[in-house]
């Protein structure tokens, strides 16, 4: 999260308000790191992740007026990023079911590392592994992904997502189940197809 | 949990092994300015000319209206006029005797 207490982000905003392009050029270079890292985390495939933070921004400034301070500036700033990268996500074709034929070599030996347990994934494998879930993760809906994600993958708790979401609690806990039942499932069909 | 959980487990243990590249997070050079810009740009009041355009396009209809009330007997005439032209019609006759 961007450092809230050196920067004067309400002092920023009424200026942005009052249309000060220094002031709105500012806040970008303030929101930057926290808009880029919801972007690279749910980039789709072929966008690229500079014009999918400028949409966000362009949100943000379209609907600054709205914002009334009943959340924090950067939650309701990642919710606005976080439903753009699901548009986008929505907008691409889920990808169609996995076979080992699309997995790379890597990303087959880890499969096979963690089928059979006979050994530990390597370090070096680790991103072989996270190739492999994105993969798996493609088939999901936009907000499964997203949920699992953040649950699964960065360790979030469902307070944190909420927030970033925001979607309440409860809905947070019911996409998680749906979406970790739809994972597994996927996970089910790609280990018992017939290996090529 | 039975096996499939349990590898889909280890998998996604393993995924979360894997260190972002790094990468600068900061705003590329020029990003914040051309974002301002075109968020001011868009976000404006509306230009002159479209406030001048909406005006018109009003003041248009309003003129299309009053156009019709002043005019509405004879247009409602000329429709009268319309329909006993096509009752007098010879050929309309003919093809109403065949039916």
């Amino acid at each position: 999260m961007p450092d809230d207490q050196s920067f004067d982000l309400a002092g920023c905003l009424g200026r942005v308000r009052r249309r000060d392009q220094t002031a709105a050029r500012e806040l970008v270079e303030h929101l930057h790191p926290l808009v880029i890292r919801i972007v690279r985390a749910h980039l789709p495939r072929r966008v690229a992740e500079e014009d999918l933070a400028q949409e966000v921004f362009m949100k943000m400034f379209t609907r600054i007026d709205q914002y009334q301070g009943a959340v924090p500036f950067t939650h309701w700033v990642s919710r606005i990023a976080v439903t753009t990268c699901i548009d986008h996500l929505r907008a691409q074709k889920r990808r169609p079911e996995l076979r080992w034929a699309d997995l790379s070599e890597g990303e087959a030996d880890v499969l096979d590392s963690v089928i059979t347990n006979e050994r530990d994934v390597a370090p070096d494998e680790a991103a072989s592994a996270k190739e492999l879930v994105n993969k798996l993760m493609d088939q999901l809906k936009p907000e499964d992904r997203i949920v699992i994600q953040y649950l699964d993958l960065e360790q979030r708790s469902i307070a944190e997502i909420s927030q970033l979401t925001g979607w309440n609690p409860t809905l947070v806990k019911v996409r998680a189940f749906r979406a970790r039942r739809k994972l597994q499932r996927f996970y089910r069909e790609l280990i018992e197809k017939e290996r090529v | 949990m039975n096996k499939n959980e349990q590898s889909l487990q280890r998998l996604l243990a393993a995924a979360r092994k894997a260190q972002p590249a790094p990468a600068d997070e900061s705003a590329p050079y020029g990003f914040s300015t051309r974002v301002a810009a075109l968020a001011f740009a868009q976000g404006g009041r509306p230009s002159a000319f479209a406030r001048l355009s909406l005006r018109a396009a009003l003041v248009a209809g309003a003129l299309a209206v009053a156009a019709v009330a002043i005019n509405f007997s004879a247009i409602k005439s000329a429709f009268e006029s319309d329909n006993a032209a096509a009752t007098d019609d010879p050929i309309a006759e003919v093809v109403n005797l065949g039916t």
